[in-house]
């Protein structure tokens, strides 16, 4: 019996390009918590997220060929597969409509100002609040509303050039805040 | 900017993020590819955010995996079937060899068709000289100013059927054209009558033949009115008198 309970990261992405499901077991088992408190930090309803994070597990099983060693780690790649998919799915009508339907009073014309005193936050969500508040915002609207600089600038009234270089900054200061 | 500032302007974080225009995405992997503490740093922020991802996970509703499992076991072998180009070589091969048989098979069957078709234009020549024949034998009857025809029309048994009986009344040959009858069962045969008087007399039984138009040579007859024909057992001892039912009759 080959009941082994850990993988190298090689070793598990080559038997997931060999379509091994006890290796997908694995790292639905290790990492499905991880990925589910990303898509949950952009997707906050809890039904949805779990619709998204079967969509995402499937979507890993189905592109695992597609994955690329010599550009990140798996557990990268599957967060950006996470978050692309959490993204769509706020940004899908279906989810518009059913937001609007739960709280009139947000501030929906101003997606920074969902950024404002949350009392949920997760994750990076969290690390993100020890940021500076202008560069809080801008994070929260490039990494977990997924809205392009030149969104974002047109939408907070902000010079391109500005956005791009305040969320460089933001992002360098994130990584200090969440190496140990 | 030197490598180090270029590690700390928020690229590493900005790629690994999934933030990166396509052209930073390019440049940053040119510069892993080039520079190790590029690569470095990209991979140390990659471990401390999948650290951190950890420290946050939260549970997903149970029954989400076993729905995983479901659609990729169902959709597994469609997978497996569309990716095995091993077998796909296979394919071509076992259809190259089906199409060998098949060429052999059909020209068989054309050789065979050929030799059906011989066959059958032999039996078309032998069919025409038969029937020129007996076209002749007709004529022969018919032509003889001595040939008396007599037509026999179905009666109830089986009104669509009919017969005819050619008699020479020099010879006292007696021929009969089976024009129109069911074909007997197995255990019935025909029977031909000639009426004298009102009196039957035995022209013969009838061995039917599969050849249509046959014309069948009987008993002669001395004298006769009228002809018809009964369905009779087979086998019965006395022959002599008509037991069965009458198809067809006809008068001379």
């Amino acid at each position: 019996m080959n009941l082994k309970s850990t993988y190298s990261e090689q070793e598990l992405v080559a038997l997931l390009q060999e379509r091994n499901e006890k290796a997908f077991g694995y790292l639905y088992d290790n990492y499905s918590g991880a990925i589910f408190g990303i898509i949950n930090s952009i997707v906050t309803d809890k039904d949805i997220a779990n619709d998204v994070l079967q969509n995402v597990f499937i979507n890993i099983w189905r592109k695992i060929e597609s994955y690329d060693a010599s550009k990140g780690r798996l557990f990268t790649w599957m967060l950006n597969i996470a978050r692309n998919a959490s993204i769509d799915e706020i940004r899908s009508k279906g989810f518009r409509q059913s937001q609007k339907n739960q709280s009139l009073n947000d501030n929906v014309d101003f997606p920074g100002a969902s950024i404002g005193p949350v009392t949920e936050d997760v994750g990076l969500k969290k690390v993100l609040a020890n940021l500076k508040s202008e560069w809080r915002v801008l994070v929260d609207m490039s990494y977990f509303q997924g809205f392009t600089h030149e969104e974002i600038s047109k939408i907070l009234d902000i010079p391109l050039g500005t956005v791009k270089t305040r969320i460089r900054s933001a992002l360098s200061q994130l990584r200090t805040m969440i190496q140990p | 900017m030197n490598t180090q500032e270029y590690i700390s302007s928020g690229i590493v974080e900005s790629y690994v993020l999934g933030l990166a225009s396509e052209e930073e995405r390019r440049e940053f992997e040119k510069m892993c590819n080039q520079h190790p503490e590029v690569l470095a740093a990209r991979n140390a922020f990659e471990i401390a955010l999948e650290n951190q991802a950890m420290q946050n996970a939260i549970a997903p509703s149970a029954d989400i995996k076993n729905k995983i499992f479901d659609t990729i076991s169902s959709s597994a072998k469609i997978v497996s079937i569309a990716e095995a180009p091993v077998k796909k070589i296979n394919w071509f091969k076992y259809a190259a060899v089906a199409s060998v048989i098949l060429l052999a098979g059909s020209l068989l069957w054309n050789v065979s068709l050929m030799n059906k078709n011989q066959d059958l234009k032999n039996n078309y020549e032998s069919s025409v000289a038969k029937l020129s024949e007996l076209e002749k034998d007709f004529n022969v009857l018919q032509q003889n100013p001595n040939v008396k025809m007599a037509s026999m029309k179905g009666m109830e048994a089986s009104p669509k059927s009919f017969a005819t009986v050619y008699w020479d009344t020099t010879s006292h040959d007696v021929y009969l054209l089976m024009n129109n009858l069911p074909k007997p069962a197995s255990d019935k045969q025909y029977q031909l009558w000639a009426f004298l008087d009102g009196q039957p007399i035995d022209m013969g039984l009838i061995e039917i033949s599969d050849k249509p138009l046959q014309l069948y040579q009987l008993k002669k007859a001395q004298a006769a009115q009228a002809f018809a024909i009964t369905l009779e057992n087979k086998g019965r001892p006395d022959v002599s008198k008509p037991e069965g039912t009458v198809y067809v009759l006809g008068n001379l």
